[in-house]
C-alpha cells in the first residue's frame, strides 16, 4: 500500500512553503521549555568539578543543607539507579562519585526557593579533591604510560578499513601529497542554553520538559537512573532553540528528573548560564589527521592512507560513531581503490566532545580536499576536473569498496560549480580586490554525509495521522523541530499525500506520550525518516477516508473515489454524491469510532557491513559542492568571504525556503569553523568562556550566498527527497581554505585559519603587500 | 553600590500598561520582563550583551534588557516583542520575517525583529550595507542571516510603497 503522486501534480512538495510555527516564532508567543515560570516553582543548580582530573575524597553537603531557602541537595549517593549516562555507552556519572575527569563534571544537584540561593548553596557544598596530572593530548594519552581515565583504558574506540594493496600503489604512482590537518573544537551555540523544568505528577508519575533531539532516548536514559519503567516518565522536547547535536545527548533532563523526585511536587527549572552551558555542554571532536593521496599522472586516485585522532573528552557520548563516520567518509565521494584508513577515539580531561552537525566529516573533509588540490596542482590540473574524474556514480563503487545503489549527484553538483557564474568569472571577480593590499581567491570542494544510522544500527521512523473536527489533521512525528523546519516538511508531505491545504495539518513533535518513536533527529535522517513514516501512515488514512464514505454511501469502497481532497461516488447514491472530510469526521464521531491511524518505517540498509565497524556504511547519502570567493588582507592575516556558491544534492526538494535556509545557515557555521571558531582549553581548562571570546560570525561577516539545488531524486526517499542538514556546512571548510591559498600561496592546515596564523604563514613565505 | 536586596519602587509602561512595581535594585530588566510581567518572548542567550536575543525598546530606542536594570526603566516606556504583533496580527515585520524564511529555530528572532523595528524607523529606506551594520548586533546561529536581510529588504520596500501611495 502506497500513496503515488504523479510528480506533475505536486502542490506542495518542491514549492517555497512558510513555515508552520512562524507566527508564533516571530511573536515571542511561542513559549520554549526555558519560558516557563510558576508560583511554586523551585530553581535547580549543577555543582560542576573544580579541576579537570582529580579524585574525589569527601563530598558534604550538610551546610548547604542547612541554609534557608535550600530544599534538597544531592549527590551520587541519591541516584536511585545507575549512575551513568551517555548514548551509546554510558561512562558519564551522572554526578560523580569517585573522580572527575572534566570541568564540566556534575558532583552535587541543588534546589532552592530562588535562583540565587540556589547559587549560594553550591558554594557551601564541601568537596575535598585530590588533584591529578591531566591528560590532555590524544596521542599522548594512548601511551602505556598516560594514566588511565577509564578501566578500559583511554581509547575508546578504534576503526580500521583496508582495501587493495596500498603499499604496492603507492610505489607505483606518480605523485604522493602528504599532511597533517589540526581542526578545532567547535562549540553549537544555540542562543537557548540549556534547560527546562520537570514535575513530579499527582499520580506518580513524571513529565520531564527539556529540548532534546531524541525524546524516547531521553526517556530511557532518565528512567535508567531512576531505576523506573520508562512508562512512568513522560519527557516533552519540543520546541527547541537550537541544536545542532548539542543536545543530542542527555543535558538538564536527568537532574531534573532526580530534583523532581525531592520538591514535594512542586516544579524544578534548570536554565544553565552561558557560562556553564560553555563548560557543560559537549563540543565538536577535534581532530588530527595525517592523510597521504596519490594519483596518477592522468588525475585518477589510487590510494590514501589515513590515521586520525579525534579527542572526545572525558565520555564516550557518540565519539565511537564520529570516529566511525570520520573514516567511512576519509576518501570524500570518490573511488579510490587502494585504501588504509585508520582512526582513533581517545579519552582525555578535555571537557567532552559529542555529536556535531557534520560529525567527524568536517575534520576529514578538510583533508581529502586539500591532498586533492595539491595533487591537481603538481599535475596541472583544474581542480574541478580532477574531482568529476574520480568521484563514484550510482551503482559504482565507494571507497570503502561498497557499491552504492542509491541516487548519487556529486557529478552534478561539480558541473554545477564549473557552470556557475562566480566560477566561470574567476578570473575577473580576482582581479578587483577592495584595496590594493588585499588579495582575492576562489576555491571549490566537494563532500558527502551518510543520511540515517548506518548499517547494523536500528534506524526506524513512525507517524501518526489523525482526523480532527472540521477535516483537519494532526500529523505525529517524535522527531523534533530543531530549527530545520522538518516539521513543515511533515506538513507538506501529509498534504500532498491526504491532497489537502497545507493550513488544514497540524503537526506534533517531540512528546513521548502524544506521538510514537520516530528516532534521533540526527544524522540528516528526519526528512527522509519522518517523510516516509507520514508516508506509510497516510494509505491507512486514506483506506479510512474511503471506508467510512463507502459505509455513508451505503456502496462498495471500490466505488469511492477519492479526488481533491473530497471523496466521490462513483455510481449514483441517495442524496449527496459528495463528502468532505469534516463529514467523515462527524460520522466517525457520531459513531464514536476511531480516527486515528498510525505508519511505520525501517530504513533500508547496504548489502554488506565494511568490516565489523558498526554503522559502515550507510545506505543513502547527500551530496554537496561550495564555491567560494574569499578576500585575504595580507597586512593583518584577516580573511574575508565574500561570496559562497552552495550547491547541495538532496534529492528531491520538499520545501525549496527550507532548503535554502539550511544551505544558508549551514555555509555560515561552516564559515565560523573555518575562520574563527575554537574552544580553548589549555590543561583542561576552558579558557573560552562566553560569546565574548568565541567569535561566531555575525551579519558583517556573512558571504552573499547562492543556492543552486541539484535534485537527483532518490526512490527510498519521500517524493525522492534524501537529507541535508549536515552536508551543507562540510565542504565549505576546505574551499575556504584552498581560496586562500589562491589568494595567498599559503596552505592553512591548521583551523580555524585566524589573522594570526594566515599573517604568520604569509610572513614565513614571503607574502607581504608591497605597495 | 547598593546593597543586595535594598528594594525599589519603580513605575514603568511595558507595551502600553502601566505596572508599578517593587523590584530588587540588582534585577536585571531582562527578569523583570520575563519572570515579573511574564513577557517571555524575550530571550536571553548570553547574559552579556553579546547576542542580541534580549533586545527591546525604551522610549523607542533598542537595548539590550541583559545589561539594564529594572531600576533604570523607572518612568519610562518600555517595548517588548509582544508589543509589536500579535500571531493573528502580525506586523509588517513580522509577516517579513515569516514570508522570507528570516527565522529557524526562532530563539534569537524577537530580538531581530525588535532591532529591526528600532532601525527601520530611523532609516526606513536602507541599503544592505546598512542593514548589515544595524544588524550585526544581532547573533543567529541558524539562518546564515540571509532569510532575515531579505526580510528586513522586504519590508522596508513594502513600507516605501505604502508611503508613496500614502501621499499620491
Amino acid at each position: 500500500m502506497s500513496v503515488q503522486v504523479e510528480p506533475k501534480k505536486l502542490k506542495w512538495v518542491g514549492q517555497r512553503v512558510r513555515r508552520k510555527d512562524g507566527p508564533e516564532k516571530v511573536t515571542g508567543s511561542l513559549k520554549y521549555m526555558t519560558d516557563y515560570q510558576f508560583e511554586n516553582m523551585v530553581w535547580g543548580r549543577v555543582l560542576r568539578s573544580r579541576y579537570p582530573y582529580a579524585r574525589i575524597k569527601r563530598i558534604d553537603t550538610s551546610k548547604a543543607k542547612a541554609y534557608p531557602g535550600v530544599i534538597c541537595v544531592l549527590t551520587h549517593e541519591d541516584v536511585p539507579g545507575f549512575n551513568g549516562f551517555g548514548i551509546v555507552i554510558p561512562d558519564q556519572p551522572v554526578l560523580c562519585h569517585d573522580y572527575v575527569r572534566c570541568m564540566g563534571d556534575a558532583v552535587a544537584l541543588v534546589a532552592a526557593e530562588t535562583e540565587e540561593i540556589a547559587e549560594e548553596a553550591l558554594q557551601l557544598i564541601e568537596v575535598d579533591y585530590e588533584v591529578l596530572e591531566p591528560v590532555t593530548d590524544p596521542e599522548e594519552a594512548i601511551k602505556d604510560s598516560a594514566p588511565k581515565l577509564h578501566p578500559s583504558g583511554n581509547i575508546h574506540s578504534r576503526v580500521h578499513v583496508k582495501n587493495g594493496d596500498v603499499k604496492k600503489a603507492f610505489a607505483e604512482a606518480d605523485v604522493i601529497v602528504e599532511n597533517t590537518y589540526y581542526s578545532p573544537r567547535q562549540m553549537h551555540a544555540f542562543i537557548e542554553t540549556e534547560g527546562g523544568w520537570g514535575i513530579l505528577e499527582e499520580d506518580g508519575s513524571l513529565t520531564i520538559r527539556c529540548p532534546g533531539q531524541y525524546a524516547f532516548r531521553d526517556r530511557l536514559q532518565i528512567a535508567r537512573v531512576l531505576a523506573w519503567n520508562p512508562e512512568r516518565i513522560r519527557v516533552i522536547s519540543n520546541p527547541i532553540g537550537g541544536g545542532f547535536g548539542g543536545k543530542d545527548e542527555i543535558t538538564v533532563q536527568i537532574y531534573l528528573a532526580l530534583l523532581a523526585l525531592h520538591t514535594g511536587g512542586r516544579p524544578v527549572k534548570i536554565h544553565y548560564k552561558r557560562e556553564e552551558s560553555v563548560i557543560a555542554g559537549i563540543k565538536r571532536h577535534p581532530f588530527k589527521v595525517t592523510m597521504k593521496t596519490a594519483a596518477k599522472k592522468d588525475g585518477t586516485l589510487v590510494a590514501n592512507k589515513v590515521v586520525a585522532f579525534g579527542d572526545t573528552g572525558a565520555y564516550a557520548s557518540l565519539g565511537g560513531a564520529v570516529i566511525s563516520l570520520a573514516i567511512e567518509h576519509s576518501c570524500g565521494p570518490y573511488y579510490i581503490p587502494n585504501v588504509d584508513l585508520e582512526g582513533y577515539c581517545v579519552y582525555t580531561n578535555n571537557g567532552i566532545a559529542g555529536a556535531f552537525r557534520g560529525f567527524g566529516v568536517n575534520q576529514v573533509c578538510l583533508a581529502i580536499e586539500q591532498n586533492i588540490d595539491m595533487i591537481a596542482e603538481k599535475l596541472g590540473m583544474d581542480p574541478i576536473e580532477i574531482r568529476k574524474k574520480n568521484v563514484y556514480h550510482q551503482g559504482g563503487l565507494s571507497s570503502m569498496g561498497h557499491r552504492v545503489t542509491t541516487s548519487v549527484g556529486t557529478w552534478k553538483t561539480l558541473d554545477a560549480a564549473e557552470n556557475c557564474e562566480l566560477w566561470k568569472n574567476r578570473e575577473k571577480y580576482k582581479a578587483n580586490p577592495s584595496e590594493p593590499w588585499k588579495k582575492r581567491g576562489i576555491g571549490v570542494a566537494t563532500s558527502f554525509h551518510g543520511i540515517g544510522m548506518g548499517f547494523g544500527l536500528p534506524d526506524y521512523g513512525a507517524a501518526t495521522i489523525e482526523l480532527l473536527p472540521g477535516g483537519r489533521f494532526l500529523v505525529g512525528v517524535c522527531s523534533e523541530d530543531i530549527g530545520q523546519g522538518n516539521g513543515t516538511v511533515f506538513a507538506i508531505v501529509a498534504a500532498e499525500a491526504l491532497q489537502c491545504h497545507i493550513d488544514d495539518i497540524d503537526v506534533i513533535q517531540g512528546d513521548t506520550r502524544r506521538t510514537i518513536d520516530s528516532g534521533t533527529v540526527s544524522a540528516s535522517r528526519s526528512t527522509y525518516v519522518g517523510g516516509n513514516s507520514v508516508l506509510a501512515a497516510a494509505p491507512f488514512m486514506i483506506k479510512l477516508l474511503k471506508s467510512t464514505a463507502a459505509e455513508i454511501f451505503k456502496i462498495d469502497v471500490d466505488l469511492v473515489e477519492l479526488r481533491d481532497g473530497k471523496l466521490w461516488a462513483k455510481v449514483p447514491v441517495e442524496g449527496k454524491n459528495v463528502l468532505t472530510y469534516a463529514d467523515i469526521y462527524q460520522y466517525l464521531y457520531e459513531h464514536r469510532r476511531e480516527t486515528k491511524v498510525e505508519g511505520h518505517f525501517m530504513v533500508p540498509k547496504a548489502e554488506k557491513q565494511i568490516g565489523n565497524n558498526v554503522g559502515m556504511p550507510h545506505h543513502v547519502y547527500g551530496y554537496q559542492t561550495h564555491v567560494v570567493l574569499v578576500e585575504v588582507d595580507t597586512l593583518t592575516g584577516e580573511t574575508e568571504v565574500l561570496r559562497v556558491v552552495s550547491i547541495p544534492d538532496c534529492g528531491k526538494v520538499i520545501n525549496l525556503q527550507g532548503l535554502e535556509g539550511q544551505a544558508e545557515g549551514g555555509a555560515v557555521m561552516g564559515m565560523g569553523y573555518t575562520l574563527y571558531e575554537d574552544t580553548i582549553i589549555e590543561r583542561g581548562i576552558f579558557k573560552t568562556t562566553n560569546f565574548t571570546n568565541y567569535i561566531l560570525p555575525t551579519f558583517k561577516e556573512t558571504p552573499i550566498i547562492e543556492t543552486i539545488p541539484i535534485e537527483e531524486a532518490e526512490k527510498t526517499g519521500p517524493f525522492g527527497a534524501k537529507g541535508i542538514g549536515e552536508v551543507v556546512m562540510i565542504p565549505i571548510i576546505a574551499a575556504i581554505v584552498q581560496a586562500i591559498y589562491d589568494a595567498t600561496g599559503v596552505r592553512i592546515n591548521h583551523l580555524p585559519a585566524t589573522p594570526e596564523r594566515v599573517y604568520k604563514a604569509m610572513k614565513e613565505q614571503g607574502v607581504i603587500y608591497r605597495g | 553600590m547598593a546593597e543586595a536586596g535594598v528594594r525599589k519602587k519603580i513605575s514603568v509602561t511595558v507595551n502600553g500598561v502601566k505596572y508599578e512595581r517593587e523590584v530588587n535594585v540588582r534585577t536585571l530588566l531582562s527578569d523583570f520582563l520575563r519572570r515579573e510581567l511574564g513577557l517571555t518572548g524575550t530571550h536571553v542567550g548570553c547574559e552579556q550583551g553579546v547576542c542580541g536575543a534580549c533586545t527591546i525598546l525604551i522610549d523607542g530606542q533598542a537595548i539590550r534588557s541583559c545589561l539594564t536594570l529594572a531600576v533604570q526603566a523607572d518612568g519610562r516606556s518600555v517595548t517588548t516583542i509582544e508589543g509589536i504583533g500579535s500571531p493573528e496580527q502580525l506586523h509588517p515585520i513580522q509577516q517579513a520575517f515569516w514570508e522570507n524564511h528570516g527565522l529557524q529555530c526562532g530563539f534569537c528572532t524577537p530580538g531581530f525583529v525588535i532591532s529591526a523595528y528600532a532601525f527601520l524607523s530611523e532609516n526606513p529606506n536602507p541599503t544592505d550595507e546598512e542593514i548589515r551594520e544595524a544588524l550585526s548586533g544581532n547573533l543567529c546561529r541558524c539562518t546564515g542571516y540571509q532569510g532575515i536581510i531579505k526580510s528586513v529588504k522586504a519590508v522596508a520596500e513594502k513600507m516605501q510603497a505604502t508611503a508613496v501611495s500614502n501621499t499620491k
